[in-house]
């Protein structure tokens, strides 16, 4: 990263004939946006942390209520930073894949100006309490259908992309993307839409089927996508096995939709349909495994590269999340783990750490490895970034750890019928308050992260009026 | 075949999806067709005593407590299911008796599912007639005043709106009412 | 024990089975065609030129 040289802006010199110069203007519209609401939904998720702590905390006020906050921060953590930034370094890396310009520079935008309305739609109608009641599928029917038509209007840009390629062979970043737009279509629809026309346990299982597929066909592909860009890039690596990460991509493919129902084991659906989930789940080790092998094993003797390069420690650290996480999900779907740590605070442990510590980081690590190549200047301050990572990383390790541990006493409490169970929610309390200071920390990281990319392009000169149109 | 989608778009998008068309049909589409228990409402008679039990659909008021219980986000914190776990059995019990585990014909008529992911407080699939209205007023002010401890936000707006705290609590008291699983009389009115 | 004899489970072990056989045939005839082939990892160093290289792709 540090070798990278200075390329006068683009549309000054057009060096090459056949070398396509990237506007990046959807990208830049995405990351900053994206940038913005992972901070104003940090603030959010800092409040729930304390509500636990100290429950009266504005709890007279509608609005701020628990049941109306958590929703906000789900969904403003989701569609409004990651998945945002996700589709902004896709319009940054898949042109430069495919050694062509973004298909319409014009649609990204629009795309982008779409996904903002349904972000400030969101926030307005879940403060109301216009909730659906489905997790993750919250949002009211209108913005629903905002966010298929801006997911269509996003997958015309990467397909009309990837279909005038110079290079036939896709890397398998393009996969991973084409892979998630594809499959995100379908588990949307199922999430959002089907539910609507079934009750009781069917929907539950259309809605689960959602919930763990909005994870594993959403954020994985396009995670795993950004991973396997970045990961070369930053360290100037080559992959160690393009083969290797097909056989990841595949069993992706196949395994990760099935294990929907392991959402309810123990609950009211059949055993059959539950005994499924967990063989797959079992058997999601196998894409998970490669991936990851894949890394270190592009890692090896290179790990130095870490200290200094603060996207490739971004990057890496969430690797080792990531192989974390993937091996507490199939154990979690056993019967004898699940029956203790089933509905514990150890699941949002568990959950933070995929799509904090290993998608966030992910693509924290392709916006600072992308803002000052797109904006043609260097990054306001490694230091800053450095620190950054840090804070994340230790808030991140001290909210994981904390919850597993706590869950897992929580679900060894709740299994010993003879314990009230508001003794069981007071044992918790020392685990919250830690939960909450280590979200504290977090916070620090995202917000030196937010300063750190706005002064970036506030000091990368001639257009600095597009910095901060978000 | 594999190799094809290396570099041929067309392909990769044809096998990407067929890759996940068989198991995305096979656990959404197949499961209810299967499986008729997820559809049929919960009824039980005994040929000594009749009818002992059967789920009927929520009248207009328990529909408006349950939009309010949709809307305050209370499946955040709590679940709707008696697991199949001895202990999930006693606490969802009264005074000694187990309660039954939670089958899919009780949930027929629920849209949206309200069984829940995490359970901050406790499992409500079984607490229908447990506690009075009185009892639920003081709750939803301040539930420290009736369990110290609680972590609960207090419900300020609920309390005193009598139409939305009466809807919420003739909601309350219908769950898990269908299995007519506790001794005679023992229901709070 | 009787817990693992429904005929349902017996379906899941059939349909592990069934998939893992896939999964060796479509293996084992990636090697007939071609597909571990000398160039197919080009495409990983190729990814890292894009942005160095002046002009002229691979």
């Amino acid at each position: 990263m540090a070798a990278e040289k200075e390329i006068p802006s683009g549309a000054s010199s057009a060096t090459a004939s056949h070398r396509p110069v990237h506007s990046d203007t959807a990208a830049k519209w995405f990351l900053m946006s994206s940038v913005v609401y992972f901070f104003v939904v940090g603030v959010i998720a800092l409040i729930i942390a304390a509500k636990f702590v100290w429950p009266e905390l504005l709890g007279t006020i509608p609005m701020f209520s628990y049941g109306r906050l958590r929703p906000l921060h789900v969904n403003g953590m989701l569609f409004g930073w990651l998945l945002a930034a996700d589709m902004g370094l896709v319009f940054y890396f898949v042109p430069r894949l495919c050694g062509v310009k973004l298909y319409s520079e014009k649609l990204g935008v629009a795309t982008a100006v779409l996904w903002n309305a349904i972000v400030l739609g969101a926030v307005v109608s879940l403060l109301m309490g216009w909730n659906q009641g489905f997790e993750y599928a919250e949002l009211p029917l209108v913005l629903d259908v905002a966010v298929v038509v801006a997911w269509i209007l996003f997958g015309v840009n990467v397909f009309g992309t990837v279909f005038t390629r110079r290079y036939p062979q896709m890397y398998v970043s393009l996969w991973y993307t084409m892979g998630c737009i594809l499959w995100t279509a379908f588990v949307y629809l199922t999430g959002n839409f089907a539910t609507l026309f079934t009750t009781g346990v069917n929907q539950a299982n259309l809605n689960w089927m959602y919930v763990h597929n909005a994870v594993g066909l959403i954020f994985t592909p396009v995670g795993l996508a950004l991973a396997y860009y970045f990961i070369p890039k930053a360290g100037n690596i080559p992959l160690y096995s393009h083969k290797l990460s097909m056989i990841g991509f595949w069993s992706l493919a196949f395994f990760y939709v099935w294990t929907g129902a392991h959402h309810m084991i123990h609950g009211p659906i059949s055993q059959w349909l539950q005994t499924i989930s967990i063989a797959f789940s079992l058997m999601l080790l196998l894409p998970v495994w490669t991936v990851v092998y894949n890394f270190f094993a592009t890692m090896k003797g290179h790990w130095p590269l870490t200290r200094d390069n603060v996207p490739l420690k971004f990057l890496m650290s969430g690797v080792v999340f990531y192989l974390l996480t993937c091996f507490q999900g199939p154990m979690h779907s056993l019967r004898s783990v699940n029956a203790i740590v089933s509905k514990t605070d150890w699941i949002p442990g568990h959950a933070h750490m995929a799509v904090l510590g290993a998608f966030s980081f992910f693509a924290i690590a392709g916006v600072y490895y992308s803002i000052p190549r797109i904006f043609h200047t260097k990054l306001y301050s490694d230091a800053l970034a450095n620190w950054s990572y840090w804070l994340a990383m230790i808030g991140g390790i001290g909210f994981f750890v904390t919850l597993w541990l706590g869950g897992f006493w929580q679900g060894w409490q709740w299994n010993n019928p003879a314990i009230p169970f508001i003794d069981t929610v007071v044992a918790l309390k020392p685990i919250w308050a830690v939960r909450f200071f280590s979200g504290v920390l977090i916070f620090g990281g995202i917000a030196t992260f937010l300063y750190n990319i706005l002064a970036t392009v506030i000091h990368a000169g001639p257009r600095p009026q597009e910095a901060v149109h978000a | 075949m594999l190799n094809k989608a290396d570099s041929n778009a067309v392909w990769f998008i044809v096998l990407a999806l067929v890759f996940f068309a068989i198991g995305g049909l096979l656990t959404t589409v197949a499961p209810p067709l299967i499986d008729k228990s997820w559809a049929a409402p919960f009824s039980n008679s005994d040929p000594s005593k009749g009818l002992t039990g059967q789920l009927r659909p929520l009248t207009e008021l328990e529909q408006r407590g349950r939009a309010i219980y949709v809307r305050e986000g209370c499946w955040y914190c709590h679940t709707q299911q008696t697991r199949t776990l001895l202990a999930d059995t006693k606490r969802s019990g009264w005074r000694g008796v187990d309660s039954p585990v939670s089958t899919p014909d009780e949930f027929v008529y629920d849209s949206p599912h309200l069984f829940g992911t995490k359970r901050t407080g406790p499992d409500l699939s079984r607490v229908g007639g447990k506690y009075d209205t009185q009892w639920h007023r003081t709750h939803f002010r301040n539930p420290r005043d009736l369990v110290p401890g609680s972590i609960m936000p207090p419900y300020p707006w609920i309390a005193n709106n009598e139409s939305e705290f009466q809807a919420i609590v003739a909601y309350l008291q219908t769950l898990g009412r269908a299995k007519n699983w506790r001794p005679e009389n023992d229901y709070e009115k | 024990m009787a817990d693992y004899t429904y005929p349902s489970i017996y379906f899941a072990y059939f349909l592990f089975f069934l998939f893992l056989a896939g999964a060796l045939y479509f293996f084992l005839r990636s090697f007939r065609d071609g597909y571990w082939g000398a160039t197919s990892e080009d495409v990983k160093y190729q990814m890292l030129k894009d942005e160095e290289a002046e002009g002229h792709g691979s």
